[in-house]
């Protein structure tokens, strides 16, 4: 109880901290929302009207002040361009891109582990150099290098997937079907990495005492490294899929845009072009508190995990 | 474990009696000519350099040396447990006459916690922190047998009960950071012990224990050797724990054996210098016995770059700069009928230091 009390406060300052990132991040993108909007022929009268209504005369800290204010109601502003409010705009297309995520962190996690693993027990084998070298380019590639190279493999030449969108209509069938692509490209971009960290945190499992124990005493080697090992290093495992969750969704976001598909990322996209203040600020806010939302879930994970960590 | 009454350490005294003399039990482990390399930046280092000795059934043969001295590595090899880059170059591990080390890893692996079994110096590291001390023992026993999970779940309480574990049937659930250090230690020679090996190596089990644990433990494991007639291995650094515990004593220094005898024989007429400053360094008659091993003079030996001749040469108070020892190596070679060897081309001469008092 007392864990989840203070997991809960140290979200609380986190998300205020973003909100606050965010709101001069978003200050920073060059160029007036007042003149996007109206065109380079509006009149210096009908900018200043436009300004006021959008509060953008007020100097920039009572502009904040308002903001945060807003904000702890959860209003976050209208979208200039829609009209409708900022929020609910974004987490309307929040869930394409977390099934994206999601999706393609699976496919990570289910590549990325077994192999950290394997490589780990075989280390320094010409299979785990192999594995390593691939992992390596894996990271070093760009992930929307990657997806163009796959759209035009897979769907321009062998046409197994459809190159772009996320079907509207349709059944789950169709839906899974355009999946496939951008979240198998997402999930080994993010599978090279996890690879290596898995890798590592194994290496130092295996070269610990308690498993010198193990193998003294006859442990086979497949239980020593798939169990006793392993649950030891589910801890730094948890750390790392935790991490790859914020950079899966930083790569959604770039991968929603090369395959077209609806999401946050098309819409901070769009809205960022648009000087649409109020929908990247609310837009990057969501993904971030996601992203703090699923380390603080894993954090709580730690303690099912590690005896010594629950019953602190 | 004899576990004989304190004899004396000064070399003088007269030696503790010796056990009575029946037929010489069979030898359960003999170590022959093992030798161990790790790949070093000018080529492979020795660092197990031709070491053999054997350990009678019911017996304890001590092995004292110096940190670093190769006291761990030689027993790791002797199971097969070096860690890589190392490998064992050379030599044969006998148990029952067979050569267990050239045999199929899955074989290997059978041998080891069923019939020879090892518990390390830590036991604050030596368990495993995200498993409970009942599962860990449960993963010993299905290791080698077919065993239900309510089966070896019910040994695995017999067996916390057998080294004197308090309260087995609620501490099997515990996790290691739930006990206590000498608590610990007790969990892996219950691993350890859990399908009764005939020879048990104990790698200074009790250095990282506050004395009265200490005292504790090496009971416990006198009176299992006790028991069930297994051969012990004790490495340890305490000199007081030799005198008290064993019957036989292997010195080793630089990766090598430089002197093997009967406990008695050893600690009445050290041979080798080196052992003899180790004797000499200690307090004489009464003074106290527990005491750790102590430090002799000169630098401890880098195994990368040891002498061409013998490895104590450069510290040797009798043979420093002699022609022979120089150059050439000595080997243990049996000096006696009672089986002491010692590994010096001179050791019948007395050390400068000694004759010039
Ligand atoms: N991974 C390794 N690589 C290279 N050399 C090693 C490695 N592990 C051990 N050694 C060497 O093996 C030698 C023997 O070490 P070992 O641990 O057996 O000594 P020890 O007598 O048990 O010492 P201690 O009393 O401190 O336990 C040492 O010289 C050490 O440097
Ligand atoms: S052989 Fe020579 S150097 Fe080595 S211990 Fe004996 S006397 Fe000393
Ligand atoms: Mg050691």
């Amino acid at each position: 109880m007392d864990r989840l009390l203070r997991q809960l406060s140290q979200l609380a300052i986190t998300v205020f901290g973003i909100v606050t990132v965010t709101f001069f991040l978003v200050r920073m993108i060059p160029g007036d929302p007042a003149q996007y909007m109206l065109g380079d022929y509006a009149t210096e009268e009908a900018l200043a009207t436009l300004r006021a209504q959008l509060g953008l005369d007020q100097p920039v800290y009572v502009q904040y002040g308002l903001y945060v204010l807003r904000a702890v109601t959860g209003d976050f502003g209208s979208s200039v361009v829609t009209g409708r409010p900022a929020l609910e705009e974004i987490l309307f297309s929040l869930p394409d891109s977390a099934i994206l995520a999601f999706a393609g962190l699976a496919v990570a996690v289910a590549i990325g582990i077994p192999l950290g693993i394997l490589t780990a027990e075989r280390q320094g084998s010409w299979s785990d150099m192999l594995i390593m070298i691939v992992a390596l380019f894996g990271i070093s590639f760009p992930v929307f290098w990657l997806g163009l190279a796959s759209v035009l493999l897979f769907s321009q030449e062998l046409k197994w997937f459809p190159a772009l969108g996320a079907s509207s209509g349709g059944g789950v069938l169709t839906h899974l079907h355009h999946l496939v692509l951008p979240a198998g490209v997402l999930g080994i971009s993010v599978a090279a990495y996890i690879t290596r960290l898995t890798r590592s945190a194994m290496l130092e499992v295996l070269g610990q005492d308690c498993i010198r124990v193990a193998r003294a005493m006859g442990v086979p080697e497949r239980r020593v490294v798939w169990r006793l090992a392993l649950k030891n290093a589910l801890v730094p495992i948890l750390a790392i899929v935790g991490v790859t969750f914020a950079w899966s969704l930083g790569s959604a976001i770039l991968i929603e845009v090369v395959f077209s598909r609806p999401g946050i990322g098309s819409m901070i996209l769009k809205a960022v072009s648009a000087r649409d203040y109020q929908l990247v600020q609310a837009g990057v806010l969501v993904l971030a508190v996601a992203v703090v939302l699923v380390n603080s879930l894993l954090d709580l994970a730690y303690g099912l995990v590690d005896p010594r960590l629950s019953t602190r | 474990m004899p576990n004989h009454p304190m004899p004396n350490l000064h070399p003088v005294a007269p030696a503790a009696p010796i056990a009575p003399a029946t037929a010489p039990r069979p030898v359960a482990l003999e170590l022959r000519d093992l030798t161990t390399v790790f790949p070093g930046d000018d080529g492979p280092v020795t660092v197990i350099d031709g070491v053999s000795l054997a350990v009678r059934a019911g017996g304890t043969l001590a092995v004292v040396g110096e940190s670093g001295s190769g006291k761990s590595m030689t027993f790791l090899s002797a199971l097969g447990l070096v860690a890589t880059p190392g490998r064992v170059r050379r030599g044969e591990v006998r148990i029952d006459g067979t050569d267990i080390l050239h045999q199929p890893p899955e074989r290997l692996r059978r041998l080891r916690g069923a019939v020879i079994s090892m518990i390390f110096q830590d036991p604050l590291t030596a368990l495993n922190p995200v498993f409970t001390i009942g599962e860990q023992i449960v993963e010993v026993l299905r290791a080698h047998q077919r065993i239900g999970r309510a089966a070896a779940r019910a040994r695995a309480i017999d067996l916390l009960a057998r080294v004197q574990i308090p309260d087995p049937v609620r501490r099997v659930d515990d996790y290691p950071h739930q006990l206590s250090g000498g608590q610990r230690q007790r969990v892996l020679i219950a691993m350890a012990i859990a399908l009764s090996p005939r020879i048990l190596i104990a790698d200074e089990p009790t250095t990282a224990l506050d004395v009265t644990v200490q005292a504790q433990i090496l009971d416990l494991l006198a009176d299992l050797q006790a028991e069930t007639g297994m051969a012990l291995v004790l490495i340890t650094h305490d000199l007081g724990l030799v005198a008290k515990y064993a019957d036989d004593v292997a010195v080793m220094y630089a990766g090598r054996l430089v002197e093997t005898g009967s406990m008695e024989e050893v600690f009445t007429r050290p041979r080798h210098p080196y052992t003899r400053a180790l004797f000499r360094s200690i307090p004489r008659l009464d003074g106290p016995v527990d005491e750790e091993l102590p430090a002799i003079e000169g630098q401890p030996p880098n195994v990368a770059r040891l002498p061409p001749g013998c490895a104590f040469e450069p510290r040797c108070t009798v043979g420093r700069g002699r022609a022979d020892c120089c150059t050439r190596r000595p080997l243990p070679l049996a000096g006696d009928r009672s089986g002491h060897r010692s590994a010096c081309f001179h050791e019948d001469l007395p050390d400068r230091k000694e004759a010039a008092r």
